[in-house]
């Protein structure tokens, strides 16, 4: 039961309002968007990837259906999915690993949907989305995967805890590229020393719009914006009220 | 493709009404029926999630099969994985069948093997995180020396010579301690608040059925 619904109905309203209002102006104006390095960096990895004929290693820690971290889950496995239809060319499968079994038929149809985009479903194995028990048994195993299949590059997107600190190690042992993100803090620090390039909190919800979005994901981003401002314009607030 | 389309369609409609009666179930009084729809939909999805390690299990025997019979490099250790995993499965089904005789009479072996083997090893692997992270600090250093890298390494230097119990060196363990309360509390909270409005416009986005992950 949430305790402030009044609350939640009213942020729901307000971002579906600038959600639309972010749409009308994407579509109407031309809108300049702040470079993100990651974003930048990733058509260009999957490009590598297929020209090389090596596999890409994207994990989604454990980002779980039906938990907190749905959200990161659903988003982590959209960027997935865009990066997924430019490798889907390419008999080489990337794969992906997770710690969490309900995400397992997510990343599973992620991979499965890329393949029948580009029509070449016939390259499609559901091996090809690794599950491993959570925890450190999770970073090792994935970890020891992706070297085994000599992968190009590590995107690691969604919830992982301290253990990403084995993955980010091991791919930068075996001169893998290294894009990282985690909702949870410890992740995400590990993940900004680390990583090649890091994406940072809120930005991998950005990613659809990033990679070739539609105008209401585009108009999202900017729904995101309009909501931190009001945050920020409350926290001033609050804190004018207390001097 | 008439078909196809038509998946996407339910799917989305399923998506939308399920998670708007959610929504407003999880918002109502308990005990009303939409609150006790929406407990009825979570309870639900304990019961997927039991099922689903089962699933994840049989993923796991079925990827590691898979290297081993065609003997892709490492191969020899998707086959430990295998016996080991078959191994606690037999261990479980044991214990769960009483099995055990004599001076094991009793004895829960899956979980001795877990605490013995799983936890002692991760234990293990965990003391290891803090040289990944020093040597990390070492080579963003050496990679790309930025205001940001050199405010990162800064930081990991203080909060481990702040930790020490030196004599006379209080006022690194005071500094530590301000910096953890202010500093890292802010930015730890700057980090959160943009991952909530992150959820919130993607959550916003499902609910509207536009998310295509959910389109089938």
């Amino acid at each position: 039961m949430i305790n402030d619904a009044g609350l939640v109905w009213a942020v729901v309203a307000v971002t579906f309002a600038a959600m639309v209002a972010g749409r009308f102006i994407v579509r109407r104006f031309r809108t300049h968007w702040r470079p993100i390095p990651a974003y930048q960096i990733l058509p260009t990895l999957a490009a590598d990837a297929v020209e090389s004929a090596k596999r890409v290693h994207f994990s989604l820690g454990s980002s779980a259906i039906g938990e907190t971290s749905t959200l990161a889950a659903l988003v982590s496995a959209e960027v997935v999915y865009r990066l997924a239809e430019r490798l889907a060319i390419s008999r080489q499968l990337p794969l992906i690993t997770l710690s969490h079994p309900v995400t397992l038929p997510l990343a599973q149809d992620t991979l499965r949907r890329a393949y029948l985009y580009r029509r070449t479903l016939d390259y499609y194995r559901s091996s090809a989305s690794a599950w491993y028990p959570p925890g450190t048994a999770f970073a090792v195993g994935a970890a020891s995967l992706s070297a085994d299949i000599d992968a190009d590059s590590n995107i690691l997107l969604g919830r992982f805890g301290p253990e990403l600190a084995f993955l980010g190690e091991s791919a930068l042992r075996h001169n893998q590229a290294l894009i990282a993100h985690s909702d949870l803090l410890e992740g995400q620090a590990i993940a900004f020393a680390q990583a090649g390039e890091v994406l940072l909190g809120e930005e991998l919800y950005a990613g659809p719009a990033y990679l070739g979005g539609t105008a209401l994901e585009r108009g999202s981003v900017l729904a995101q914006d309009v909501l931190r401002w009001l945050v920020i314009l409350g926290i001033v607030l609050a804190a004018l009220q207390t001097i | 493709m008439g078909s196809h389309r038509l998946i996407r369609l339910l799917s989305s409609v399923l998506v939308i009404s399920l998670g708007l009666t959610t929504l407003v179930g999880l918002s109502t009084a308990e005990g009303t029926p939409p609150a006790d729809f929406a407990a009825f939909v979570l309870s639900l999805v304990m019961v997927i999630a039991a099922v689903a390690v089962f699933v994840g299990v049989i993923n796991l025997l079925a990827v590691h099969l898979g290297r081993v019979r065609r003997a892709e490099r490492g191969w020899p250790y998707s086959l430990l994985a295998v016996i080991v995993a078959l191994g606690v499965i037999a261990l479980r089904i044991a214990d769960r069948a009483e099995l055990w005789s004599g001076d094991l009479e009793g004895e829960q072996l899956s979980e001795r093997a877990f605490e013995a083997v799983q936890v002692s090893l991760e234990s293990a692997l965990a003391g290891l995180v803090l040289f990944f992270l020093v040597y990390a600090a070492y080579r963003l250093m050496r990679r790309r020396v930025t205001v940001w890298s050199l405010v990162f390494t800064g930081a990991l230097l203080l909060a481990l010579i702040g930790w020490i119990p030196l004599d006379g060196a209080e006022v690194l363990a005071d500094a530590r301690a301000w910096f953890i309360r202010v500093t890292v509390g802010g930015g730890a909270r700057g980090i959160l608040i943009g991952v909530g409005l992150g959820t919130v416009a993607a959550g916003v986005r499902v609910l509207t059925g536009q998310d295509r992950s959910i389109r089938g």
